[in-house]
């Protein structure tokens, strides 16, 4: 045996990303159980006992039952802490901290399912109504990824103090929410599952959207998504449609991650992608999501998405692109939510469909929208159907517009290249 | 051959890892050690805890240590042919990379009684 299988057996005895989900689980459960009143308790005896993970496993062996060691070092380190904390007030606090600290005896470890009935609930706290989308994004990447806030900030292209400030803000909006802990029923559910399929929709994004340096805890946050979104199924309450769709556009857009980068670090078009390098594994995930997502009669912008990014994934070859169908579901989503962006999409396909010409026809009637005109992507769309139409010199001025715009490096040299090779093509 | 003594001092500040960056450096670790493990070179070792005393003949403090570096983390019993054969193995130990250092001891036995 070659010294690096060796070396990489024996750190694989940790499986994968398991600190960082026990981080999640240890989390949801002892909050679960004595509130999100002490969370900054919690979270430090949660790092504690992974830090007497990290020191003592390597000297010895890995305790039979991982998890069930981290749960119960945090817990009877938490239980220590409220114990000491409360010698030093009075009166009745002081009674049912002492009744708390009783437990620290006992050995009973929560199950697998009752820990994961804690992280949903946990994900529910992080979507409360009282927190804006900024706050329940870190606090669904600080407490339900493991995240730190370095990870955090580089994830979501923040300053680390504001990630903290977001934190610190959000937890103390929880601290005195009342029902910050309660899972709601009825409409109020339904609600609150919107805004979580949101908050994931927007995490994928962040993490899918090309970017250079930070790509592995980008890609992360794909995963992590995804996994966020399979807690949410395994609940009768929680596995609507809706996220049956989500699920399934994660998986297609995640089967690409491969392909997207080329060895140069460089980012790779659909059009030019090694479609070998497709996790077919992720696909046939997304394949059978999508359709449980078609049981339904409600058909949602996830759906369209989804259906679209199907059609993508199922094509053998970006000529075989079935780019009718993919309009068809353009031409859907533009009807249950029309948005600027969406519309412009669109025209990539309608381009496909119809030709470069009608396709630059389409594109006029939406240029007057306001978000558009600072969008990279929208001149970068132009240009690409401007040189298709044949019209080289406006398409080399749009393109420079596109590079103007783009903040992002990856997508500069992309477009820097196709501007270096607009004229060698025809 | 011989027994030796591995005192680990420094390395990494591990309290504001992230769980990711946590496994990660507890991966190197295992790695290293479940490399002696197999060798049969490794005879024994624990991590200590970073608080303690120390007693001298007027007074007992807490934590003699005045700096981090100088805190020893741990140690190991390790069994090598010589001194340097020891200390080429304390070489590969993840603690170098981050900066720490492993003092290395060769721990005396007692002479073997001879029969005739």
């Amino acid at each position: 045996m070659s010294q690096k299988t060796e070396q990489s057996d024996h750190a694989n005895q940790v499986v994968e990303h398991f600190f960082r989900h026990e981080y999640s689980k240890v989390i949801a459960g002892l909050t679960g159980k004595y509130g999100v009143v002490h969370i900054d308790l919690i979270e430090d005896a949660v790092q504690e006992a992974l830090i007497k993970a990290m020191g003592s496993w390597p000297f010895n062996e890995v305790p039979k039952n991982p998890s069930g060691w981290i749960y119960q070092v945090a817990r009877n380190h938490l239980l220590d802490t409220l114990k000491r904390d409360s010698k030093m007030e009075s009166s009745r606090e002081t009674e049912q901290m002492t009744s708390a600290s009783d437990e620290i005896v006992m050995t009973d470890l929560p199950s697998d399912i009752e820990i994961q009935d804690e992280e949903l609930r946990m994900m529910f706290v992080c979507c409360h109504p009282s927190l804006s989308i900024e706050y329940q994004i870190v606090l669904t990447l600080k407490w339900l990824c493991g995240f730190s806030n370095a990870e955090i900030a580089s994830a979501l292209l923040k300053k680390e103090d504001a990630v903290a400030k977001a934190l610190t803000r959000g937890k103390a909006k929880l601290k005195t929410a009342e029902d910050a802990m309660h899972i709601p029923l009825g409409k109020d559910l339904e609600q609150r599952l919107a805004v979580m399929l949101k908050i994931l929709y927007l995490l994928f994004n962040e993490g899918y959207s090309a970017s250079q340096g930070a790509a592995l805890i980008k890609q992360d946050l794909c995963f992590e998504s995804i996994r966020l979104g399979s807690i949410l199924l395994q609940n009768k309450h929680c596995n609507i449609a809706p996220l049956y769709a989500l699920l399934a556009l994660m998986c297609f857009q995640a089967s690409r991650f491969n392909a997207r980068i080329n060895a140069g670090g460089e980012f790779v078009t659909l059009e030019n992608q090694n479609r070998l390098l497709w996790d077919q594994r992720l696909i046939a995930k997304g394949n059978a999501y999508l359709a449980k997502a078609s049981e339904t009669e409600v058909i949602t912008d996830y759906h369209a998405q989804a259906g679209i990014a199907y059609y993508h994934c199922s094509a053998a070859t970006f000529e075989e692109t079935r780019w009718a169908s993919i309009l068809g579901l353009y031409d859907l989503q533009a009807q249950i939510t029309p948005s600027p962006v969406a519309a412009l999409n669109r025209i990539v396909a309608f381009a496909k469909v119809h030709g470069a010409q009608k396709g630059l026809k389409e594109l006029a009637k939406i240029e007057k929208e306001k978000k558009l005109q600072q969008y990279y992507l929208f001149y970068a769309i132009k240009g690409e159907l401007l040189r298709n139409a044949g019209d080289l010199p406006k398409a080399a001025s749009v393109l420079k517009e596109a590079i103007k715009l783009t903040q992002n490096e990856t997508e500069k040299t992309f477009l820097k290249k196709k501007l270096e090779t607009l004229f060698d093509s025809k | 051959m011989t027994n030796y003594m591995y005192l680990f001092r420094g390395g990494q500040n591990t309290s504001t890892l992230s769980p990711e960056e946590m496994q990660a450096h507890m991966g190197k670790w295992m790695s290293w050690m479940g490399g002696l493990k197999e060798k049969g070179q490794l005879i024994d070792g624990l991590p200590l805890a970073g608080e303690g005393k120390t007693v001298t003949q007027e007074v007992v403090t807490d934590g003699p240590y005045t700096e981090g570096k100088e805190v020893v983390g741990g140690y190991l019993i390790v069994n090598a042919s010589t001194l340097d054969e020891a200390s080429e193995i304390a070489n590969g130990c993840p603690i170098i990379a981050e900066g720490g250092s492993v003092e290395v001891r060769e721990i005396l036995a007692m002479p073997e009684p001879v029969e005739n």
